[in-house]
């Protein structure tokens, strides 16, 4: 077992300092893996610096616990996923190294080294391909155990609950083109783009741009790496380019409509909206799939060159290479200069197929190599020992007799390439399977929208440039700069030699992963097709193959080989799992963003503050629910007089010769008749006969009419009726949104005409200022509406004024009373108030089913008008009879309040309880000093006065009466006084 | 996200706006109607897959309800139109 010590003094993997090296060697830096210490350089990855410290496993697999290592180290497998901190599931292959960093393997128990439920291979037949719909499922009541038993073993990181929001942000973008992938081709796309004028932004995953030439040898002997231009020469373009903006760390995560796409660099979510896309995402490098090939150790080629081009760092000291392209040559090549024992070269193909520019080196320098041999089994049991392999016969079958062990410490397989195309799919690409390439490439996108480089199939750096120039004008002359050339088309990659074998998987008698993330192997496969999840769709829920953190870039390709194989079908018949966001996993921080939400807030906000409210949100709205004791608010209004702030109510005024008839249409009583100076009642349906909305309306002058709308409701409203406005019954008719402009409060208690007239001189006598009235005012010097109207019961001023001058208004107002010993008062004692009256608030006592006959709502509905919305379904309500009846109620025992929204149940012969209604408001009254309430109940129950009912609480049956009319002042005289 | 063109404001995030639904309008005399044919007007719609007149509202913007031709599958917006009252 490896000690602190040793961890700290093995370096030995760590490569002579070269060229294009990421790592920063004057600097040493230290972080713990798993409680052990390793030295780093800044510039190294986690996973960069535990492979140069010699550690091979990184993880634990997700069902089988199989010990897992280094596989693509480019930030797209799950094998690298570590916790850092309290942050689960990051890829160690790309986050930088930290000073100080805890860093934790993830799913062991009890240690990364020593995993107990390992031994779950051992009962693997108890977790076949959809296990989780198969198996653990009988005796039901065994399940908790079972439940808590695959939470402990399945699974990836932890998640800490107790950890701080974290901050992220938003920012949106706008540009010309778009180029996603920061290769050699993406790179010429953005200098193509931005040379015609255009405004490009330019999305790189990795932290500096360059794609596969940051780690590649671009050699004069080789014809496919030696480009026209090198890397640097392509970056100083990029430098000097005033309108491309470079964007690297940063994942483009979907495109969604009208070329909108959501990237993500950290914990800042991009939203950009775009004219056009180049896809430049390039490929990944396809897995081999053969016995064991999960063992740490089995690596991609382009893995094992990022490791030692970016951090100088080898994998390995003796090395076995599968391969089926001179990819492989190229990294036997580059490995045997570094002075690495390549054991072998195994290279599936005829000597003849061979073109690699190393070949002739290679051979000479003896290395030995294998043609027409391919891997049969990954030797070892936690790390790679060997490589078992065998030859292929005329008909490219494995013929076992050959079958021969070589020893190395890393297998590196070089087999093809899946090109990275899900979002050109996602905007509506389409794709065609290519015999003699084995890759799925496009052939079609749609206006607007490029596809260059690997990602395309093209693979020769100086095809990527000239492709991607020729895109990257396209691109500029779509949205209007310079022109158009025509010879684009998805063809230069075809004409590329075949890089990608078709032979993904060797048929053998161990364990085979197609997909690392959830453990699937190829027996699974064929197990869930044979079962009848054949369809390459079906095969991937029920297996849950793609569907892991890797999103298929690993293991979809293969799938779509087996999937053929098994079904008997070719691989355009397979055909391919459609492309969804997110390409590569997001924090759901990033996704939500800051915690922000925007709420209104009235002019007296300040002042309810200073005078210790308790704010509440209702609706968008910040309110005072209280100052303190809203019971004693509650009295104060009843016995002298209080003042509430009312400004969020919905103030819409409505001018013209039209206005009587739509509010005849919106309302479901008579408004013809309503004469200037009146105020009245009215309530709105939608044409199902529910209710939308409840307030007053009055009659300011000839023409103007000034309608309140409950708070909640007021933009719902407004854009109610302005649909009626706009879609036919506008004629004569202005309608203006005063809800903002307008502050509003009620001043209510019988001592509340006495408040006012201290501060108008406008006669506020009951005679010449009834009940139900509308007059102007000045009020304090400022020119208010005042309507006298008495939602809590008392006589009481709703006093409408500018909200510039609110303030002032609340003041003079509370200043008037103090000799009377005004309080000011909140929702709370307001809702207590107007519960005393039996007055209903639409949206707590009704739902999205109330009706205003059921809701005790008849007397405001005029079934003899010739039409208002609602009106058809009314009268077949009305015939029929109400359901349910909206009532009061009053309890036995008086100092019990049932909560809101609690059941009303009737026994049953059998004594099972029966719902039959159920409580919408209840309250302790302070006047009456007893529980009072409001329900919906059967109609044989709610019209009988006094009938009792049952309501389920918590754990016991509570006794209630219902109660006809208003709990308090049932007349209303004190709203007439 | 789609882009819808308000014909007063111009092209914007189709988070701007409310749907309203394919283009009906209200029965002229809806005591006319048998229940059947007001259920019909409540309830039923044509939900084609092809190009559907319908209702926008441009909520957080000018206030304008228009027409807007959609085409349900591919959800491409053929044209946006203020509504204009024509008697019939």
């Amino acid at each position: 077992m490896r000690t602190e010590q040793d961890a700290l003094t093995t370096t030995s993997n760590r490569l002579h300092p070269k060229q294009g090296e990421v790592i920063d060697r004057s600097t040493t830096i230290r972080f713990t893996f798993d409680g052990v210490e390793y030295t780093a350089h800044p510039g190294d990855t986690v996973a960069s610096a535990l492979t140069a410290a010699g550690v091979k496993v990184l993880s634990r697999s997700f069902k089988y616990h199989r010990p897992r290592g280094l596989l693509c180290c480019s930030g797209h497998c799950p094998n690298c996923l570590v916790q850092i901190g309290d942050e689960p599931n990051v890829r160690a292959c790309t986050r930088p190294v930290e000073p100080g960093m805890e860093v934790r393997a993830q799913n062991v128990w009890p240690s990364l080294n020593r995993d107990l439920l390992s031994l779950t291979q051992l009962g693997s037949r108890f977790m076949p391909v959809g296990f989780y719909y198969k198996t653990f499922i009988r005796p039901q009541k065994l399940w908790p155990l079972y439940e808590h038993t695959l939470r402990h073993a399945a699974g990836l990181g932890e998640v800490d609950i107790d950890t701080p929001l974290g901050e992220f942000d938003k920012q949106y973008l706008h540009t010309d083109v778009v180029i996603v992938g920061g290769g050699p081709a993406g790179i010429s796309a953005a200098l193509s783009a931005a040379e015609t004028g255009a405004q490009v932004l330019l999305f790189e995953e990795n932290p500096a741009l360059g794609g596969h030439l940051r780690f590649t040898v671009p050699l004069e002997s080789s014809s496919t790496t030696k480009a026209s231009k090198d890397l640097p020469e392509l970056l100083e373009a990029v430098d000097r380019q005033p309108n491309i903006t470079v964007f690297t760390d940063t994942s483009v995560l979907g495109w969604y409509q009208d070329n909108w796409l959501c990237a993500v660099k950290g914990a800042r979510l991009f939203k950009i909206r775009t004219k056009s896309v180049v896809v430049a995402t390039g490929a990944y490098e396809t897995p081999l799939i053969f016995d064991n090939n999960d063992l740490p150790g089995v690596m991609l080629g382009s893995a094992v060159q990022r490791l030692v081009h970016l951090f100088g760092v080898l994998p390995g000291g003796q090395v076995v290479i599968v391969t089926a392209n001179e990819d492989g040559w190229d990294v036997a090549a580059d490995l045997q200069s570094l002075g690495v024992n390549v054991a072998a070269i195994v290279d599936e193909r005829e000597p003849s197929a061979c073109a690699s520019p190393y070949r002739e080196g290679l051979t000479n320098a003896g290395v030995p190599v294998f043609y027409r041999h391919t891997i049969l089994e990954a030797l070892g049991s936690n790390e790679v020992r060997g490589a078992k392999i065998a030859r292929l016969d005329g008909q490219g079958e494995i013929s076992l007799a050959t079958a021969q062990s070589l020893q190395c410490d890393l297998i590196v397989t070089s087999m093809g390439w899946t090109p990275a195309t899900e979002l050109a799919y996602m905007a509506g690409g389409k794709s065609e399977y290519h015999e003699d390439r084995a890759e799925i490439l496009p052939v079609s996108t749609p206006p607007g929208i490029y596809v260059v480089g690997r990602a395309a199939g093209t693979h020769a750096v100086n095809s990527q440039i000239s492709e991607a120039q020729r895109a990257g004008s396209n691109a500029a002359a779509f949205v209007g700069f310079g022109e158009f050339d025509e010879s684009t088309a998805y063809s230069s990659g075809v004409l590329e030699p075949r890089r990608t074998s078709e032979r993904v998987c060797v048929p053998g008698k161990k364990k085979q992963f197609v997909c690392y993330c959830e453990d699937v192997t190829d027996e699974d496969v064929e197990t869930a097709i044979a079962e009848g999840y054949d369809s390459i769709e079906l095969l991937k829920r029920y297996s849950t193959i793609s569907m892991g953190p890797c999103q298929g870039a690993m293991c979809s390709m293969n799938t779509i080989h087996l999937c053929a194989r098994a079904n008997d079908w070719t691989v355009q018949e397979t055909g391919t799992t459609t492309a969804r966001p997110p390409t590569t996993p997001v924090t759901l921080g990033a996704l939500a963003g800051q915690n922000m939400e925007p709420v209104q807030t009235t002019p007296i906000h300040q002042w309810h503050l200073d005078h210790g409210a308790d704010m509440m949100v209702a609706g968008l709205w910040l309110r005072p629910n209280h100052y303190g004791d809203p019971a004693a608010e509650a009295t104060s209004v009843r016995e002298r007089v209080g003042l509430i702030d009312v400004s969020p109510l919905g103030k819409l005024q409505l001018t013209g010769p039209g206005v009587p008839e739509l509010l005849e249409r919106i309302y479901t009583n008579q408004w013809d008749n309503l004469r200037v100076g009146r105020v009245r009642y009215g309530v709105m349906c939608n044409d199902e006969g529910v209710v939308l909305n409840d307030g007053v309306c009055a009659h300011v002058n000839d023409e103007t009419w000034y309608m309140t709308t409950t708070s909640t409701g007021a933009t719902t409203i407004f854009e109610w009726l302005q649909w009626w406005l706009q879609s036919g019954w506008g004629e004569g008719i202005h309608l203006t949104d005063l809800t903002d402009t307008y502050s509003a409060f009620n001043l209510a208690g019988p001592q509340s005409r006495t408040v006012l007239e201290k501060l108008t001189e406008r006669n506020l006598a009951n005679k010449a200022f009834p009940y139900m009235r509308l007059r102007s005012a000045k009020i304090a010097g400022v020119s208010c509406r005042l309507l006298r109207i008495g939602f809590t019961g008392e006589l009481s001023y709703e006093v409408h004024c500018p909200s510039g001058y609110a303030l002032h208004v609340w003041e003079a107002l509370m200043d008037a009373g103090r000799e009377f010993d005004i309080a000011p008062f909140g929702v709370e004692a307001q809702r207590i108030l107007r519960l005393e009256k039996a007055h209903i608030i639409v949206g707590q006592d009704t739902d999205a089913m109330s009706d205003p006959l059921s809701a005790n709502m008849a007397w405001a509905v005029k079934l003899d008008k010739p039409d208002f919305l609602g009106k058809p379904s009314l009268m077949r309500i009305s015939a029929e009879g109400p359901k349910q009846l909206l009532v009061g109620f009053k309890m036995v025992e008086p100092n019990v309040v049932p909560d809101e929204g609690l059941q009303i149940v009737e026994s049953e012969a059998d004594g099972q309880l029966k719902i039959v209604g159920w409580i919408t408001s209840s309250r302790f009254s302070p006047t009456l000093e007893e529980a009072i309430g409001l329900c919906w109940l059967p109609p044989d129950i709610a019209s009988q006065n006094g009938a009792s009912f049952t309501i389920r609480m918590d754990g016991h049956l509570a006794e209630a009466r219902v109660h006809h009319g208003a709990f308090y002042d049932p007349d209303g005289e004190r709203l007439r006084m | 996200m789609l882009l819808l063109t308000c014909p007063n404001c111009g092209d914007r995030n189709v988070s701007e706006f409310r749907f309203g639904g394919e283009l009906s309008s209200r029965p002229k005399d809806p005591s006319a109607l048998s229940d059947a044919e007001w259920a019909n007007y409540l309830y039923m719609r044509n939900n084609v897959m092809d190009a559907q007149t319908e209702w926008w509202h441009h909520n957080v913007g000018c206030g304008l309800w228009f027409l807007a031709e959609r085409h349900t599958r591919t959800n491409e917006v053929i044209k946006t139109y203020p509504y204009v009252k024509r008697e019939t």
